[in-house]
Order: C-alpha cells, then structure tokens, then sequence
C-alpha cells in the first residue's frame, strides 16, 4: 500500500476493517477436513490437526485419558516406531507440540515447507496404526504424573483452579481435570488407550489446517495420497449429561500452609461458544480486566492494593461453559475484601453499564489483539482450527472484528446482569496458614 | 501438553524478564525463501544530534508497529545494596509524568489497544510498546512521555514499590520458581552483579530519590538505542522521532563493571532450600559456560541442542521417554555480557530424586566421556536452521528483540547474514572440542528446592559443602 499522498493527508492511514485471512476449505472422502492458508514470509509451516475429542469425552475412572492418548501419540506406529516422530522431525529441521482441553486434543507441527510431505506420512501413520507398546505405556505414566505434580499439586493456582471446576460442575464432565485425578492416572489400563483411540481418532472427527509457505494444490495431493485413504469411522457418542441450573452459591477453601499469598478464583456458568452470548462475554471480560486501565485492575490492584494481579476470562466450550475471574490477593491482604470489591464492580456494571468511551477503547483492544494472534503463521492455524472446531466454521476469523463493532454496550450490560449473580457463581479461596482451631 | 523443548528452561527461567536463551540470541535474520539464504533485513541505523541511536525496519504483514527503548545498564547498574533499584525504576516510568497522571496513561495506552511493557534483565532496561499503524503519532508521544518526562510522585512510588516486594514474596509459593530465584544467588554469589538476589530485603530501602538519579543518568541519548519495527514510512518516522526525541539529555554511556571475576568454583557445593509443601524436587545442575560473544558459541549452540534443548536430547531422553521420571529435563546456556552458566535442570518426585540426578550425571558424563557423532552434528544443525525463523523472524517484535540484542553485544550484521554458513562450517572435531570444554563433571553446583527432611541426607553425597535454607525465611538468601 503506501500510497505517498502528501502532507494534507494524515500522516499514517487507516484500515477501514480488519486484515481478511484468504482460507480455502476441502472435505476429503473420509470426512476429514482440510483448511489452508498460504502464508510465504517465512519458509516454515504450521500443520495443526484438531481432533474433536477432549476430557468432556471420558468417564469416572478413566479421567485425563484424552490427555494421556495425547502423549501416546508421539509413543510409535507401524512404520515410524518409538521415538521416531520426534527423532525424524527434528533431524528434518521441525519441532511440534500438542495440547488437549475439556473439549478437544490438537497437535501441533512447525517445520521448514521442506519437510511437508514427511509430516503428511508421519501424522498419518500414526492415525491409522498407533502402536501400544506396554513398556511406553508405562514409562509415559510416569511423565503424565509429573506433569500433574507440576502444574497442578506443586502450583497453587492449578490446585485451586481444578477445585473451582470441580465444585462449580456437579453432572457434566467438566467437573473433572483435563491431567486427570491422580487414581485414574494411575489405574489406566492398554484397554482404555484402544478405547479412546477408536472412540476419538476418527478422520471424520479430525479439522487439519495447514498455514504457511505452501501451495494449496500440493497440500491437498498429499492430503488425498495420504489421509484420505484412512477409513471413516463413528465419531465420539454425545455427551449426554448437562448441567443442572445452580440455585445458590458455591465456595470451596483450600488451606497451604506454606503459601504466602492468598488466591481468589470465580466461575460464573454461562453458555457455550456458539451461543449468540459468547462474544459479548468475551468482549466483557476485556472490560473488567485487560489493560491497567481496565475496571478490576483499576479497582483491585490500584485503588484498593488488594490484589497483585487479576484476570477475568470466557472460556470457549462445545457445551455450556464458565466466565472466570481470578485475582492473586497480597500477602497478608484479606481475601474477603477482594471477593465484596470484585462484587461492587460487578454490581456497577450491571446496574449502571459502560461508562464514556470504555466500549471503543474495547473494541481498539479486540483489533488489536487479534492482529497480535495472526503475525504468526503458528497463532493463524490455531484460531483458524478453533473457530473450526468451536463455532463450526471458519470463516469466523474475517468477520470476528466486525462481529465485535455490533457489541453494543447495551449488550454487555445485559450479560453481566443476567449471568453474573450471586446464585449462579462458585467461589475458590486458597488461604496461606492452617486453620484455626475451635 | 507434550511438552517438548521450551521444557527444557522450566525451572531456570531468568528471573526478571528480558533474557533470550542461547538460540533466541545466536541469531538473527529474516527470511528469505529459503532458510538456506536467511540474512538481515534492510534495516537504517543513524545517530540524532543528541546522541540517541535509532534503528528502522520497515514490514509490513500486519499494521501494527513496535517500539523498543534500549537503556544499558540492567541489574550491572543497581547499587548493590538496592538490587532491583533498575527494574523498579523502568515500572514507574508508566505511573505519572509531567502532564499524564499514571490513570491518564493507563487509560490512553488501552484506549489505542496498544501494549506498553517495561523490564529490565543482567544488562539493560527494556521499554517496549505495540500499537497500530494509524496510531504512530499518539503512541510515539506516549512512550518518550514515559521515557523523557516521568513524574515518578510519592504515592506512585510507594504503591509501585509495596506492590514490588509483595510480588517478591508471592513468587516463592512455586516451588520450581523458588528455585530459579536462588540460582543465581547460589551460583554467581554476593560478589558479582549476577548474584545479587532482588527480593523484600533489598526492595524495602529504596528511596524516590533513588528511582530520580537512576532515571537521570542511565535514561539519557548516548545510553539509550531506540529501535522500530512495522508498518511505517522511515523518512517519516526518522522525522517524528527526531523531532520527539530531541530534548532527551545527551549524558554519558554507562560504564560496564569492570574486573568482574567469573565465579570459581574449586569444589562441588549444594544447596537445598527447603519447601516442605513440595511433592518433587526440582534441581539446576551448573557448571561454567560463556558470554554472549564468545567465540564458541555457535558449537556451544549445536551441542547444548543435542544435549537438552530439544525433544530428543540427551536428558529428555533418558529422564523423561526412556524412565518417565520427569514431564521434561534439559539444559540450558546462559548467554549474557559477563560469563554465565550451563545448566540441566529438571523435577523429579521426591522419592526418585537422587535417581534422577544420577540418571542426569551419567548423561552428563556419556557426552563427557563419548562426544557425538556426525549423524548428530548433522540433526543438530538441520534442527536449529530449521526453527530458527519461526522463533525470531516472523514477528516485528521478535526483530525487535534479535536488533536490541545485537545492539547491545556490539555484533555486526555478519552475527546473522553470516549464521548459515558459520552454523555449517562447524566441524565434528570442534563440535567435540567445544564439548569436552564446556560439559564437566568436576566441580559441578548444585540448586534443589524441595523436602529437605526427606532428601538431605540422600542428596549429601553429591559435595560436601552442603547447605539447608528454609523458603519461609525472609528475602532469597543463603547466609
């Protein structure tokens, strides 16, 4: 662009609507689909592969199996055997990762556009013919508890945050940690990684974007040379149990003797993402937390000087999920005081809405980040995949920013109103010290 | 998650922020089709009359752009009594200024939906702000507002400075962070900037007066280097900074710390710093390494990769796929203006804490004893150049960060034109040199935050200079 228009003309030009991502969209025979976006500034590519399968899938006693048969994954097939996935990839100049939610697993590859029909082989043997070696299986439990240890049983915030779920569900399988409770871990058998595999592995259950130096005629060869042959098969059952409404409040404490600084998480239950809500809960979340100037920080951390740090957020889900607000409380600052400020704010907000230019400072915020999420070819494919897989379709990325200009401020008003009341949140507190004695 | 490579740094992470690992410093460059042609992007770098150096890099994938101030000096220019003097001070550059009370600019930076950060690391303060293009003008007088005219007023300060050592006692509640708190201390000792713990203790004595002469002669223009990258027209950038940034006081450079002795280590020594709330044992294992330039550190690079920076090195393999005692075990080299360390860090359970430390010094001791071989240098290398875009090429702000650090070090243009062929040309003999160099087994420091009523005794036998510290005892101090 950079049209030189002179000294008349402000000095730095505007982008009338946000940047559009140029996707093309592809079913293969099996049902698998394919997105593609061809990205050249650097000569790598992220391949993402979503499957639609995740911890809201699993059952009492089989807890964190999603998470589990993600590390699996890397664990050997047919003809890549142990070690081989990651041996291969990094001598080729890749390198990849994989992250599972209540909601769904995804695996993630960056490599140099060199190496793209080798990772078409590579993920497609290991869907088709994964291996279950005993002697992997048991070493990579090993690895799956100390991941656990680590970001949950050694890490205040985990432990509180997988009792705030635990608390705020009571029926739906969101109750339970995405790691798994620690019993299941360590109780799983072969039987349930087959399971879970036939169950959740299906082509047809699997969204696979690719973004970066490719050309879409040559990604869909190799998609159809190497995925499209795998069989369909069932996807997953419904998940049947929904959550009952909540008709009072919830609190749980949890005592660390050790800790210094207290914690205060809560979760509101509101609707899943493809609610017409969800994007004004998202947009209200920015409200009360993004940036210093933003409500709770304002309030929390400079005002009051309660609360080291606070965050609210809306949490994408398949079914009805939660709005959460966590705030890091001072050491020796009163954890009640944090809870009655967070709920005055709330109360402001409901009852007297957005104040003078709070809702177009949000939507400069929203642009902006969403800038941030597409400079790299890795943040593309990510919310390409999950728009996917959350609101089912893609094509919400390029009206996302226009989505977000219909907001109105009435519109948040509303949602806090309606979703966050006392009767419908459940309250974590983490307390340092023991409890006192009667 | 997997987990994979970035695991390899948990536990060691530096502390305040800024700090590049070995890889997201050798390098540098931007794209060109191939990786086989990485080289600098075009980039201007010109002195204003006052002394300020600017760096301009124009793209244009997004229409964001970045700004970064870089002011020397780092943790090198607190006084040693005020450690974090510079990190609270580059904080409170945001909360007030001559014409911006800390809301205004709060609320003005949000408005633009622009980031504003500030940091400071070993060697330099950090002022760092990323907006849209249409918003230059605006974000641009934001950021020398900070820079030039800070206010720093009493309550400002006071609240900056409380809410500084509450966050310095908070963070001792993680345990691996408790850890990468007292390594420096432990490693580098009272004696060298390194070691100099920023913690309650060392916070509670700073005055305002202090935060004033700290902005005074470090934030001045022959001290500072400010560098843009994003979707901006140069000449008119050049123009509008020149004309902003003019009044910015000439000062002095700072002075580095001269005849800093690299920390001795004659004997093995531990320490474990009690955290009876702690289910593993989360352990740094040291040993001396280099600074930024040395001349071995593209070897160092190739071999630290094979040895615990990726997902199939050496220790990943062995403590977590091989005996799943561990999420993630690797290692990790410290590259900064003064010799740093090589560690391996990992967490085990408490229970199988001595097995994995044995596990770790055994992996240790085979690269030691065996070297690598050609099929290895060769992974290594294809693995480095392979990843080398996605992690420092793609973004504005990622530039940013490869043009401060070359800034920083006194590197030329060749530190990245040149990374092809110098990562290429390193043969498997002086890969094997550099190894035997470097990875040691004597002498070796030992950092472990976990049970100390259950691992003391078994952990003894790794030195006799062995020391206990509780975690709930005020600051991160190990006398």
């Amino acid at each position: 662009m950079a049209m030189r228009l002179g000294a008349l003309i402000p000095f730095f030009l505007v982008p009338a609507t946000a940047q559009q991502l140029a996707i093309s969209a592809h079913s293969l025979s099996n049902g698998m689909k394919v997105l593609i976006h061809e990205d050249h500034d650097i000569p790598n590519v992220a391949m993402y592969l979503f499957y639609k399968v995740g911890s809201r899938n699993e059952r009492p006693g089989a807890t964190g199996m999603s998470h589990f048969f993600e590390h699996m994954m890397f664990n050997g097939a047919k003809k890549y055997g142990p070690k081989q996935f990651d041996i291969q990839m990094e001598k080729n100049g890749g390198r990849n990762n994989a992250y599972t939610s209540r909601d769904i697993t995804a695996y993630t590859d960056w490599f140099p556009t060199s190496s793209l029909e080798l990772m078409f082989d590579l993920e497609a043997d290991r869907i088709r013919d994964l291996a279950f070696d005993p002697k992997m299986i048991e070493s990579e439990r090993g690895v799956v508890y100390s991941e656990r240890r680590n970001a949950i049983d050694n890490s205040n915030s985990g432990l509180l945050s997988e009792q705030l779920f635990a608390t705020a569900y009571i029926a739906h399988p969101y109750q339970w940690p995405v790691v798994g409770w620690a019993s299941d871990i360590e109780a799983w058998t072969i039987d349930d990684l087959k399971e879970h595999y036939r169950m959740g592995y299906a082509p047809n259950n699997c969204v696979l974007v690719l973004v970066g130096a490719v050309k879409e005629a040559e990604v869909l060869r190799l998609a159809r040379k190497y995925l499209e042959p795998i069989p369909k098969q069932d996807p997953p059952p419904p998940v049947r149990t929904k959550e009952p409404p909540q008709l009072g409040e919830r609190r749980v404490t949890l005592r660390r003797p050790d800790a210094r600084a207290p914690l205060v998480y809560a979760a509101w239950h509101v609707p899943e993402t493809r609610h017409a809500d969800s994007l004004s809960l998202e947009v209200l979340s920015l409200v009360l937390s993004a940036g210093r100037s933003s409500r709770l920080h304002r309030r929390l951390v400079e005002k009051d000087q309660l609360a080291l740090s606070v965050e609210a957020s809306y949490q994408d889900g398949l079914d009805p999920s939660v709005f959460l607000i966590n705030a890091q409380v001072r050491p020796g600052a009163d954890p009640t005081a944090v809870e009655k400020a967070l709920y005055d704010e709330l109360d402001a907000l409901g009852s007297s809405g957005l104040t003078g230019n709070e809702l177009a400072k949000v939507r400069n915020q929203v642009l902006t980040s969403f800038y941030r999420q597409i400079r790299t070819i890795a943040g593309k494919a990510n919310i390409i995949g999950q728009a996917e897989v959350f609101h089912g379709d893609y094509r919400k990325i390029n009206s996302y920013a226009e989505d977000v200009q219909k907001i109105s401020a009435a519109d948040l008003q509303r949602v806090a109103k309606q979703y966050l009341t006392p009767t419908n949140r459940t309250v974590a507190t983490l307390l340092p010290g023991r409890e006192e004695s009667r | 998650m997997k987990g994979v490579a970035r695991i390899a740094n948990c536990g060691a992470e530096a502390p305040r922020g800024l700090k590049p690992t070995l890889h997201a410093l050798v390098m540098l460059a931007i794209v060109a089709p191939l990786a086989a042609q990485i080289k600098l992007p075009p980039f201007t770098r010109h002195t204003q009359p006052n002394g300020l150096t600017v760096l301009l890099a124009p793209r244009k994938d997004t229409p964001l752009v970045s700004f970064r101030a870089l002011v020397r000096g780092g943790a090198e220019a607190d006084p040693a009594e005020l450690a974090g003097l510079t990190v609270v001070t580059a904080e409170l550059l945001r909360r007030g200024t001559t014409t911006r009370t800390a809301d205004q600019f709060a609320e003005q930076v949000d408005f633009l939906g622009a980031t504003f950060t500030t940091a400071a690391d070993e060697s330099a303060s950090l002022v760092s702000t990323e907006f849209l293009r249409k918003d230059t003008a605006t974000a641009l007088d934001l950021f020398a507002d900070a820079i030039l005219h800070p206010a720093f007023p009493e309550d400002e300060f006071k609240k900056a400075l409380s809410q500084r050592i509450d966050a310095a006692k908070a963070a001792k509640d993680n345990p691996g962070r408790l850890n990468s708190l007292f390594f420096p201390v432990f490693y580098f000792g009272p004696n060298h900037p390194y070691g100099r713990p920023s913690d309650e203790i060392s916070l509670a004595p700073i005055q305002r007066s202090n935060v004033i002469e700290q902005h005074r002669s470090l934030f001045v223009a022959r001290n500072t280097t400010l560098i843009a990258v994003g979707d901006f027209d140069p000449p008119q950038l050049r123009a509008l900074i020149g004309k902003t940034f003019a009044s910015m006081p000439t000062g002095q450079p700072f002075a580095w710390t001269k005849g800093v002795a690299d920390p001795k280590h004659s004997a093995a020594r531990l320490l474990v710093v009690d955290k009876p709330d702690a289910t593993q044992t989360y352990f740094i294992i040291a040993m001396p390494g280099i600074h930024r330039t040395h001349p071995d550190r593209v070897a160092l690079w190739l071999i630290n990769t094979l040895f615990g920076d990726r997902f199939t090195s050496m220790l990943n393999d062995e403590l977590r796929v091989n005996s799943g005692l561990t999420y993630g075990a690797g290692s990790r080299v410290q590259t900064d203006r003064l010799t740093g360390a090589i560690t391996i860090n990992t967490f085990p359970q408490t229970q199988t804490t001595t097995q994995a430390i044995d596990l770790a010094l055994d992996v240790l001791k085979r690269l030691t004893a065996k070297g690598i071989d050609t099929e290895q240098l060769s992974s290594s290398k294809a693995y480095v150049k392979g990843i080398y875009p996605t992690e420092n090429l793609e973004t504005s702000d990622q530039l940013a960060g490869v043009l401060s650090d070359l800034e920083l070090y006194g590197l030329n243009r060749g530190e990245i034109d040149d990374l092809i062929s110098r990562i290429d040309s390193v043969t498997l003999e002086q890969a094997n040199t550099v190894a035997r160099k470097y990875y040691r087994m004597e002498n070796l420091q030992f950092c472990l935050t976990g049970q100390a009523s259950k691992i003391k005794d078994s952990v003894s036998k790794y030195a006799k200079d062995m020391k206990v510290v509780s975690s709930s005892a005020p600051g991160i101090r190990i006398e």
